[in-house]
């Protein structure tokens, strides 16, 4: 999926920095100057980096020449010619973006920039990874298929439900992480390697969630937020300094694990107040009647799940309302502590539970302002997401943008062009072709019953 | 009947129930004495007519004036064009069908930066965020159509049959849905099936696809065509060519509606609900004018069509008597 426009460079010299060492910094520094926006004319790159007119001149040109910048227009004039202004070509090649969830998928495509250009979201069950897999592959091939000016595929940026512990030292991943049970041997990395030619990242939901909501939502231009996502397994992604942070080894905001008590029953956050603690109260509240709302939906053998839950509460279901609103104060508590220790500026709550409805969001703030300390909560503001599932993708696309850009990954391709030729990536596309998939993809016979 | 599908964020559905408007509501809608203006791909097609309609019936009803409905026919220059002028009408609200996504996008983003609040019908460009650059989207359940669409085929196809997809080449959100979900529940359900699938850019052309897809695959068993519209310019090709092979679509249209009803081409149709659909949109426009929070997709079932409920459903989705041709084709006129 290349343009055959690059000059592969694939064994980078060892040992004291040499002529194309120091072009290749030189060339990474432009680039990402004009790729943050920081500079946008020769004269500001000038200003900027410190480099000679002639420097500029020889590293925009080369970097024009790999497609990665444009100088077709023209800035404002301060007196004089109008400067030519330099543009990043985002449109050089596209990240397609994955999101998977316990109950659906979700797929996307995004420019270099990290805009999402369209996506789609269906059902989905981890639960039979191979078909799964299947199912991503043939989205990942429908998507691209439908875009008009498809031009290189540099990378698949997947968000997964589950920590990823990453190997710092491993640039391109070779293999699929084991996030979730039976995901570690299923192949997904290494079909997609095979499959697609391109690089794969995967990373936490929560991760990229925060990513999304850092760059695309309410945490835009926030140097302190907590992002709290709540559904089947609650967990928190922290911005600091306006940079995500990652922890130790990767395993932030695992709050799910923490002991909480309600009505004298302990149990951890996520069994308490997680969305199979909600569909559970939600049904028992219709068994007994106590909601009349999920009792007429119990009558006609329609299925009560969290989301029935949320939309009785939503429309006055008393039942409901009190599963939401404890649902709530159990997280609230949670995220009292984290915010008494770390003072954030923005708590931005997502998952289904909190964008279905009002009632979580009421009760987290009702807790949260309740017991912390003034000062952490005189700025606090507490906001429900607005992105949905496009959180991860949108934040899957801003992970897979800023690994393509860190000089120390993009002084190792800038000079063929492509991050497909970076040394290690073609060290994991050549072990990716090398192995034979597990099972064999073909869908299976039709089964019996009609699923859907 | 559930819904399948997610929203354009992988949201989950509403019912349209979720947005009710009392007495007292209507009464404080009344006082305000609002205005809209509703924003179509089309006027022309009936599904378009029947969920204007019911857009109007129920603003009539709260005292909120439609000032204009714009037919952009299928053009994203239209839509931007009449999206720009009508930010400066003053308006409460704009419905809009967006025909197209990232190149429509800017243009929906400008009337809710303008403080008008905008409903969606059918698509939502990517982007654009339910709660902040517009109120709501309400659509049919468009992968429950495609999966629909894809059973009642699937009936007539005999085995290791090839069949045709045939979709619209535009990043609509109904339209894609529904594609996908036919391959989908094909691939799981009848793998034996050998899908091929081609795509029109605009009505006129689809016949033109067609005869293309007829040519490069003259051994097809079955088609799907992603709405009514479209099927009738497929069926006229197919008349011409004289080939019967069974045929699928979405929208209980009249032409597809009496193919129906006389035995085919078309043996299946996957109906959307317009009237009430325009019902619910209308319903969410007012709700939030009154300042009140709205789900971020409220999706309405479709309903499976055979040819022994088409007169029913004819009645139940147009709440009007089936024409005589459709009667004439069951054999209920003497």
């Amino acid at each position: 999926m290349q343009n055959p426009k690059t000059n592969a460079n694939h064994e980078r010299p060892r040992g004291r920095p040499r002529g194309g060492d120091l072009v290749a910094a030189s060339l990474c520094e432009v680039l990402n100057l004009v790729r943050l926006g920081q500079a946008d004319t020769r004269q500001e790159i000038e200003r900027t980096s410190a480099f000679g007119r002639a420097i500029v001149a020889d590293r925009l040109a080369t970097l024009g020449e790999l497609g990665l910048i444009d100088e077709a227009g023209t800035g404002v004039a301060t007196g004089g010619r109008a400067p030519r202004l330099v543009q990043f070509c985002k449109e050089r090649a596209r990240i397609v973006v994955i999101t998977l969830n316990q109950s659906a998928l979700g797929v996307g495509i995004a420019d270099l920039s990290g805009r999402l250009l369209t996506e789609h979201h269906e059902p989905g069950d981890l639960a039979e990874p191979r078909a799964c897999i299947d199912r991503i592959s043939a989205l990942v091939r429908w998507i691209v298929s439908r875009q008009a000016k498809m031009t290189d595929l540099w990378g698949i940026s997947i968000s997964v439900p589950g920590p990823v512990i990453a190997n710092p030292a491993e640039r391109f991943i070779r293999t699929t992480p084991d996030f979730l049970h039976d995901w570690g041997n299923s192949g997904l990395v290494e079909t997609l390697l095979r499959e697609f030619q391109a690089p794969v990242w995967i990373s936490s939901s929560v991760e990229a969630m925060t990513m999304g909501e850092l760059h695309g939502g309410a945490g835009q231009g926030e140097t302190s937020m907590l992002f709290v996502k709540t559904g089947k397994r609650i967990g928190a992604g922290l911005v600091a300094v306006g940079r995500p942070y990652h922890g130790a080894s990767g395993a932030v905001g695992l709050i799910g694990q923490l002991p909480v008590t309600a009505d004298g029953q302990t149990g951890s956050l996520d069994r308490m107040a997680g969305t199979d603690m909600i569909e559970a109260q939600g049904r028992d509240a219709a068994t007994t009647g106590e909601s009349s709302a999920l009792a007429e939906l119990l009558s006609r053998n329609l299925p009560i799940t969290a989301n029935e839950v949320c939309q009785a509460a939503q429309m006055g279901d008393p039942a409901s309302t009190a599963i939401i609103s404890r649902s709530g104060h159990l997280i609230g508590g949670v995220i009292a502590t984290l915010a008494s220790m770390l003072n954030p500026s923005l708590i931005v709550l997502a998952g289904s539970v909190a964008q279905t409805n009002d009632i979580l969001l009421a009760a987290v703030r009702e807790t949260v302002y309740g017991v912390s300390h003034p000062l952490v909560t005189r700025d606090l503001r507490i906001v429900r997401s607005q992105m949905g599932a496009s959180a991860a993708l949108l934040g899957a696309a801003s992970i897979a943008v800023e690994a393509l850009f860190a000089p120390s990954v993009l002084r190792d391709w800038i000079l063929s062009g492509s991050p497909v030729h970076h040394p290690e990536m073609v060290e994991s596309l050549a072990s990716a072709n090398r192995s034979e998939p597990k099972v064999p993809s073909v869908a299976p016979p039709p089964p019996a019953a009609i699923r859907t | 009947m559930t819904i399948v599908g997610l929203g354009p964020h992988g949201e989950p559905a509403a019912a349209p129930e979720r947005v009710t408007l009392l007495p007292q509501d209507i009464a404080a809608a009344r006082a305000r004495h609002l205005r809209v203006a509703v924003v179509m791909h089309t006027v022309q097609s009936d599904w378009a007519k029947h969920l204007i309609q019911g857009i109007v019936a129920v603003l009539g009803d709260c005292g909120a004036i439609v000032i204009e409905t714009v037919d952009c026919d299928f053009s994203p220059d239209l839509q931007i064009a009449a999206l720009d002028r009508l930010r400066g009408e003053r308006l409460d609200a704009i419905i809009s069908l967006p025909v197209d996504n990232a190149v429509v996008a800017e243009a929906h983003k400008r009337v809710s930066a303008a403080g008008i609040k905008l409903v969606l019908v059918d698509n939502a460009p990517t982007g654009l965020l339910p709660g902040k650059d517009y109120v709501s989207l309400i659509s049919a359940d468009n992968f429950g159509l495609g999966k629909m669409a894809a059973e009642l085929l699937a009936r007539q196809l005999p085995e290791n049959a090839k069949a045709g997809l045939i979709g619209f080449d535009a990043d609509f959100f109904a339209t894609n849905e529904r594609e996908l979900a036919f391959a989908r529940w094909m691939e799981i359900n009848r793998p034996d099936v050998q899908l091929t699938t081609t795509r029109f850019s605009a009505v006129a052309s689809a016949g033109t696809a067609t005869e293309k897809l007829l040519d490069q695959h003259p051994d097809l068993q079955g088609l799907f065509v992603v709405w009514d519209t479209p099927c009738d310019e497929v069926l006229a090709v197919m008349a011409n060519r004289q080939i019967t092979i069974p045929v699928t679509t979405v929208d209980l249209g009249h032409n597809v509606s009496v193919s129906l009803a006389s035995g085919g081409p078309v043996i299946g149709i996957s109906a959307q609900q317009p009237l009430l659909q325009g019902q619910a949109v209308a319903r969410t426009t007012i709700t939030t004018l009154l300042g009140r929070g709205c789900p971020e997709w409220v999706a309405l079932p479709g309903i499976a069509v055979t040819r022994e409920t088409v007169a029913e459903s004819y009645q139940t989705i147009w709440r009007t008597p089936a024409p005589r041709e459709i009667l004439r084709g069951l054999d209920l006129l003497t």
